[in-house]
């Protein structure tokens, strides 16, 4: 076998598990958003239908839209929780900076399902929160106020996002070199200076990029606002999925599925351009 | 596609897995053998074994955890590899159109009247004027309610909807359930055919109970949690076992089935076309319909039966004539997307 024929063994090798475990699924949805349903058959089809009645509903768009806004609104919390926490680990030095890294980033390693009862036992009217807030006065008794609602998802999604915000940014501002840093302040530039004209438009890349991942993330989860959301927790997630059970349309929630998709992955192309820009 | 109301869910996690896998193994020679395609709790050895006893065939009994897999499981032999199966009344017409019932013998089953007055005449077992099943387990999805704030048990459902209970309630999340009891709460004639308008009706009476609920569940544990958690004091039910299962977190819990009634499912036993011996099925589902099974049934597993009023009764399950029995719904997609139309209000 000639070096080259080996090499292109060894990229399809390479190649196939993706193919097979990414690809071909995500295509098979594709096409199935184009098939309809038939006294409970699911029938091969090139119809437009499906987005069709996406469209035309005068509820699952304002679902999608209000979910799109849930999102964003988590990845701005979830920028604000994390970039402090990120500029707090960069500050420190040798070893330290490293244990308090691993420290954010062992939520990663827990079951997501786990982390979901974690934040609903703190929350809840019987949580560590409330136990707090009595014992301290600040509420005479426990509240229902931080779960079973739009806070509640907001609190509970960005928590546990957390360390898809905080990684990006402190690898941005590990990039930010001392020297300029240093520059500053030779200069003259107070520390709020140097943060406001060096850091943090230097870090700002990394920063969208926490806030993009943040998002894609959390208009993926449909299990979190369902679970803490109570009446509010509904969103464009649950839709499709509702759709698998009971209704037996595959294809309309195939084609749900293709829009959120699409949304997920210009939202992802932008994160990848800014990365990119950021290098140069 | 039916999904299996979630009672089996409950159990499905446990070992209906396991025992699926297991179960195909005991097969013995062909002559006599009865093949049983059941849910667990169906066939228990209290009456598996005396019915070996007695007609000296094997048994072999395959569990399933879904409505859907047991469908998948008859429809794929066209009934030839299962000669008894049991299901509730709801998926009858799904079997029955497909062609994978044979008309019971009733004659053939004396014990069938040993059944109590509320399972003699079920509609949904009969088509043409023959008789397809026998009632044998049931259950309900009743209103559960704290015993501290009813000291008298709530007399109508509208106590959801009451707002002196906001934040105080919850339900379960099952869009067929959920829209059968808005029909049956706004009085609709038949919860399981509902018009354009009925749906309307049934939108907005849900869209009224949402203001009120703390959240939906997903799941008996989630339910019964949540309830023990958050002061609940009125909750939609999965069914029956919620009540001990809260009971034993230290909540004052009870069940009631008010005025309107409530969603009731009923378990019968059939047997399948392609029956090998139906002299033999006919003689298992008779056997089934034994008060001494019926006693073991409620007793074991919590469900109610058919036969044994006196141990239904001491059980606290008196309530089997004021249920809904589960029908075919008119359109499930239907109900889905108004259920959708609700949760997103």
């Amino acid at each position: 076998m000639s070096p080259r024929l080996a090499r292109i063994g060894l990229f399809v090798a390479a190649a196939s598990a993706p193919v097979v475990f990414v690809l071909v699924p995500i295509a098979a949805f594709l096409i199935m958003s184009f098939w309809r349903v038939e006294t409970s058959q699911l029938v091969p089809d090139m119809t437009v239908a499906n987005y069709a009645a996406f469209f035309a509903s005068d509820t699952y768009p304002r679902v999608f839209i209000e979910t799109l806004q849930l999102c964003a609104i988590v990845a701005v919390i979830g920028v604000a929780l994390g970039y402090p926490i990120a500029y707090l680990i960069w500050r420190q030095h040798g070893r330290l900076r490293y244990v308090l890294l691993l420290l954010f980033a062992i939520p990663l390693f827990m079951s997501y399902i786990v982390k979901i009862y974690t934040m609903r036992s703190i929350l809840g009217l019987q949580g560590f929160l409330n136990q707090g807030l009595v014992t301290l006065g600040i509420l005479d008794q426990p509240s229902l106020l931080f779960i079973y609602n739009r806070l509640a998802i907001l609190l509970t999604m960005a928590v546990i996002f957390l360390p898809f915000a905080i990684l990006p940014i402190y690898l941005s501002l590990e990039r930010i070199p001392r020297s300029l840093v240093h520059a500053s302040a030779d200069l003259g530039g107070a520390p709020l200076a140097s943060f406001r004209y060096v850091i943090l438009p230097l870090s700002a890349p990394g920063t969208i990029v926490g806030a993009l991942f943040v998002f894609v993330l959390a208009l993926g989860d449909f299990i979190t606002p369902q679970m803490v959301g109570g009446p509010s927790g509904f969103t464009i997630g649950r839709v499709i999925w509702s759709q698998f059970g009971l209704a037996f349309n595959w294809p309309f929630g195939a084609a749900m599925a293709s829009l959120l998709l699409l949304v997920a992955f210009v939202v992802i192309s932008l994160a990848a351009l800014i990365a990119r820009r950021q290098r140069v | 596609m039916k999904t299996r109301i979630s009672r089996r869910g409950f159990l499905a996690g446990t070992t209906a897995a396991g025992l699926t896998l297991a179960a195909p193994a005991i097969v013995r020679a062909a002559g006599g053998e009865l093949r049983v395609l059941t849910w667990e709790g169906y066939a228990e050895p209290e009456w598996v074994e005396p019915f070996k006893a007695a007609t000296g065939a094997a048994v072999s009994i395959v569990y399933v955890g879904s409505a859907d897999e047991m469908f998948a499981r008859m429809q794929g032999s066209k009934g030839a590899d299962y000669d008894v199966v049991s299901f509730d009344t709801s998926i009858f017409p799904r079997y029955i159109d497909a062609g994978l019932l044979a008309p019971l013998d009733v004659a053939k089953v004396p014990n069938a009247a040993n059944l109590a007055p509320a399972f003699q005449h079920v509609e949904a077992i009969m088509r043409d004027g023959k008789q397809y099943g026998m009632p044998f387990g049931w259950g309900s999805l009743p209103l559960v309610y704290d015993k501290a704030a009813f000291p008298t048990p709530p007399d109508s459902w509208e106590a959801m909807w009451d707002p002196q209970y906001v934040q105080q309630v919850i339900s379960q999340d099952d869009a067929n359930n959920c829209i059968t009891l808005g029909a049956i709460v706004a009085g609709v004639k038949n919860p399981f055919n509902l018009s354009d308008a009925d749906f309307e009706t049934v939108k907005a009476k849900l869209i009224a109970l949402k203001g009120n609920l703390l959240t939906f569940f997903a799941g008996f544990d989630e339910g019964v949690n949540i309830f023990a958690q958050n002061g609940i004091k009125l909750m939609y039910s999965m069914g029956e076992p919620q009540v001990p299962a809260l009971q034993k977190l230290g909540v004052d819990a009870a069940l009631t089935i008010p005025k309107e009634g409530a969603i009731g499912w009923l378990d019968c036993w059939v047997m399948s076309a392609g029956a090998r011996d139906p002299a033999l099925a006919l003689a298992w589902i008779n056997a089934c319909l034994d008060p001494a099974v019926g006693k073991v049934l409620t007793e074991k597993s919590g469900y109610g039966n058919t036969t044994n009023t006196a141990v239904n009764d001491a059980a606290g399950m008196t309530y089997g004539d004021r249920l809904i029995w589960l029908l075919p719904a008119e359109n499930y997609e239907k109900r889905v997307q108004v259920w959708n139309e609700v949760k997103a209000a």
